[in-house]
């Protein structure tokens, strides 16, 4: 049992630290975010310190990291409240892609390493909710590949992506959790049409309308595939929580040393004081967690898919509560769109809503609940 | 990073767990099990099997005569103690007065305590709070007068747990009233047994008799008593605060407790309510991480690299859980929680057949829920109340 970072994972901690502070300071993330919330650009930097590879195996261009080193970099983008579509380019694509045939593989890996090529999930749909089994986009044979009809929904960087993952129906009723294929989908593919809109925190995501749109299929047996890739989306979200959480207390805090009211700082309040101990209580049972979420990513399916749903139930509320207290504890400067503050506070809201809400893992921790307890169990 | 225990450790842990099965008494962890009453005899005869051992003062140095475990090892014996229906170790002697007498003592004390505490054979109390000394403990008044080679102690000490067994008492006493009110303070240790010291019982809402008020009057004590330098007492308290690391979070007693409450929940047929069962399940997300927590602080220990000052956190933490489970294991109980019947917390109680008919299947193992809630409020108020604790959080974070 060992909880310290490798040289190495602080050094690669390090390098994003110091792109963050030189190249993504908050007036480009408000200028992006007022614009539209376009971020390919972003992706492409990131890929230019090489981060875009960090999943994807060496033999395809990438620098084949695990789970700590993707942890280590999503703490640090979540800190520095950076937008871009990285944990859903860099991470879940790469997972997806890796039950893929041979040659699918060697064709789109070595590009998604470089960048070059941004590939994002296409899963939610509109009666789906969080069940990611839930799956009516329909597949159908046609000459030697598939054609898929349906409608995919907030899609991540949709109008900016090049080519779509898309969870699509090969046998079965819409909620069976076997005769799930996975398919790759090309942009501009005929039938496909994508529609981006802004989000909530700055970015951007789209609808996806599929009418026989030609598909490359992935692996037609995706039901579990999908949700270790959903796994390592939570796992992800969790980490940059824990750097927005970390990033956001911060700045709180010294506007607790520095804002008078009453004659006095608001760091000498009581009231204020034992509310900042809740908050960090949150941050570190947060942090214990998104550990606890990216150390269990490797196991069996079952442990790892109840790791994670106890993982979310921990971030969820961790993110909650310390956005909300956090933003009280500014007073009316915490509300307004021009401070740093409300941006992270939006950022952490958004984020329990991916990949699973809180109430949602907490129905899957109570299914999947033991006779043990505890982090062995 | 590495979530996954060591071979040795896994190792270790097997050779604890061996032989905690063959050592603990069966009708001691059937009591622990069912959160029934464990006797003053029940109490002290795990710490001689124990002290026996070597292993009542388990986080000692060698030199002490402990086994030199470090803290993931600690971890791992407290965590298979508990699993095993273990009662808890009673801290005053081993945990908490024989560290200072290691580190502040003298020789002579040191050879005259120690060994009794790491036996089992003598039973320490601990004399801080007073009525008007609670989370401000430091405007201590209970008086040591230097007369000679005695101090003549005089003053009430209170909340003394488990005080009505015990044999030696170690106390925090004013010896000044000079400066600061912390530095008056001075640490002795005290045989109960001297004339002039009234025990008597404090009864808790839940019935039960497990704190005392201690009495002293014209008690003498001899100065040799006294541990390190006079007026440094308080220093010697804090360092006792920092001794105890991970231990108050209680998780491996929690964790044994969350396996009990999903036993009686499925007795009662919550179980498979949805409702009853996601608040068991928000507790259990809650137990493991916490437990994430301490093997943080247990890793940054190991491995000296990463110091983490959560002990407040934990504290807090820790003693919110204990509540929470004791408040869903009286739900769980639900309108059998009712009954207020002190026989029903001793083990081989028949009552429920005695009022059988009344209680169709059985519904013995429900009475204890109530007293232990009550019990249990406790935790939040005791070692510091989690509002100091809060403080202390907030001094780390704010300055």
């Amino acid at each position: 049992m060992d909880f310290d970072f490798t040289d190495d994972q602080t050094a690669l901690r390090d390098a994003v630290a110091r792109w963050v502070e030189k190249g993504f300071s908050f007036e480009r993330r408000h200028a992006i975010a007022k614009a539209g919330g376009k971020t390919r650009e972003v992706y492409a930097e990131l890929a230019g310190l090489g981060l875009t590879g960090l999943a994807i195996p060496e033999s395809h261009g990438g620098m084949g990291f695990g789970a700590v080193e993707a942890m280590v970099v999503m703490e640090e983008l979540g800190r520095g409240l950076v937008n871009a579509p990285y944990a859903a380019g860099a991470l879940v694509a790469p997972t997806l892609l890796s039950a893929a045939p041979a040659e699918l593989r060697r064709a789109w890996l070595p590009k998604m390493a470089g960048g070059q090529v941004l590939v994002v999930l296409a899963h939610q749909e509109r009666a789906a909710r969080y069940r990611l089994h839930h799956v009516s986009t329909r597949a159908t044979a046609a000459g030697s590949g598939h054609v898929l009809t349906g409608a995919k929904g907030i899609v991540p960087a949709g109008d900016e992506a090049d080519l779509f993952i898309v969870p699509a129906r090969l046998s079965g009723a819409d909620t069976d959790a076997g005769g799930i294929g996975l398919f790759l989908v090309e942009r501009g593919a005929s039938g496909a049409s994508v529609r981006g809109y802004p989000t909530q925190d700055g970015a951007r995501a789209a609808e996806l309308h599929l009418a026989a749109t030609p598909a490359t299929l992935i692996t037609a047996d995706g039901g579990a595939l999908l949700d270790q890739a959903a796994d390592v989306g939570n796992a992800a979200v969790c980490a940059e929580a824990v750097g927005l959480m970390d990033k956001l207390i911060a700045v709180t805090v010294e506007y607790m040393n520095t804002r008078k009211q009453f004659g006095a700082t608001l760091a000498t309040f009581q009231a204020l004081r034992h509310r900042i101990a809740d908050v960090k209580m949150q941050l570190e049972l947060g942090r214990s967690m998104s550990y606890f979420a990216s150390m269990k990513l490797g196991e069996p399916a079952p442990q790892r898919r109840r790791a994670l749903s106890q993982a979310k139930v921990q971030l969820g509320q961790s993110m909650r509560f310390v956005g909300q207290q956090c933003i009280q504890l500014h007073g009316g400067i915490g509300v307004t769109d021009e401070y740093v503050g409300s941006h992270y506070f939006k950022r952490l809201a958004m984020l329990e809503l991916a990949y699973g809400d809180t109430m949602h893992h907490l129905g899957e921790v109570s299914d999947r609940m033991q006779d043990t307890a505890g982090v062995f169990a | 990073m590495d979530l996954n225990f060591t071979a040795d450790e896994l190792a270790f842990r097997s050779e604890i767990h061996a032989w905690v099965a063959a050592n603990l008494p069966k009708d001691i962890s059937h009591k622990v099990h069912n959160a029934l009453h464990l006797t003053r005899d029940d109490m002290q005869r795990w710490a001689r099997i124990l002290g026996a051992k070597g292993w009542h003062g388990y986080a000692w140095p060698k030199q002490f005569g402990g086994p030199g475990w470090n803290a993931v090892q600690r971890h791992l014996f407290e965590e298979e103690c508990a699993r095993a229906g273990s009662p808890r170790i009673v801290p005053f002697g081993p945990v908490m007065v024989a560290p200072v007498i290691m580190a502040f003592g003298t020789p002579e004390q040191q050879k005259r305590h120690l060994p009794g505490i790491m036996s089992g054979d003598v039973w320490w109390s601990q004399g801080y709070s007073e009525p008007g000394s609670g989370s401000d403990l430091a405007s201590l008044k209970c008086r040591a007068e230097r007369r000679g080679n005695s101090y003549i102690v005089n003053g009430q000490k209170t909340w003394t747990t488990l005080g009505q067994y015990g044999e030696w008492i170690f106390c925090l006493v004013r010896t000044s009233n000079e400066g600061k009110p912390q530095t008056g303070i001075s640490f002795l240790l005290i045989d109960m047994k001297s004339p002039g010291i009234t025990v008597r019982p404090i009864i808790t809402m839940d019935g039960a008799h497990e704190v005392n008020e201690v009495w002293f009057d014209n008690v003498e004590v001899p100065a040799e008593n006294l541990v390190g330098e006079e007026n440094k007492g308080w220093n010697y308290a804090k360092f006792l605060l920092a001794h105890e690391r991970t231990g108050i979070a209680d998780v491996n007693r929690t964790k044994r407790e969350l396996e009990r409450l999903k036993r009686i929940a499925k007795a009662e047929g919550l179980y498979d309510d949805g409702r009853f069962r996601d608040q068991i399940a928000l507790l259990e997300v809650d137990v493991v991480a916490l437990e994430m927590l301490v093997l943080r602080v247990l890793s940054a220990e190991k491995s000296g690299k990463a110091s983490l000052d959560v002990a407040g956190l934990l504290k807090i933490r820790g003693s919110e859980i204990q509540q929470r489970y004791t408040e869903l294991l009286m739900l769980a109980g639900g309108p059998y929680s009712t009954p207020f019947i002190r026989e029903a917390m001793e083990a081989g109680w028949q009552g429920d057949q005695a009022l059988g008919g009344l209680w169709p299947g059985g519904a013995a193992h429900c009475v204890p829920l109530g007293a232990t809630y009550f019990n249990y409020r406790k935790t939040t108020i005791y070692g510091g109340s989690n509002e100091v604790q809060r403080n202390i959080v907030a001094q780390t974070v704010l300055g």
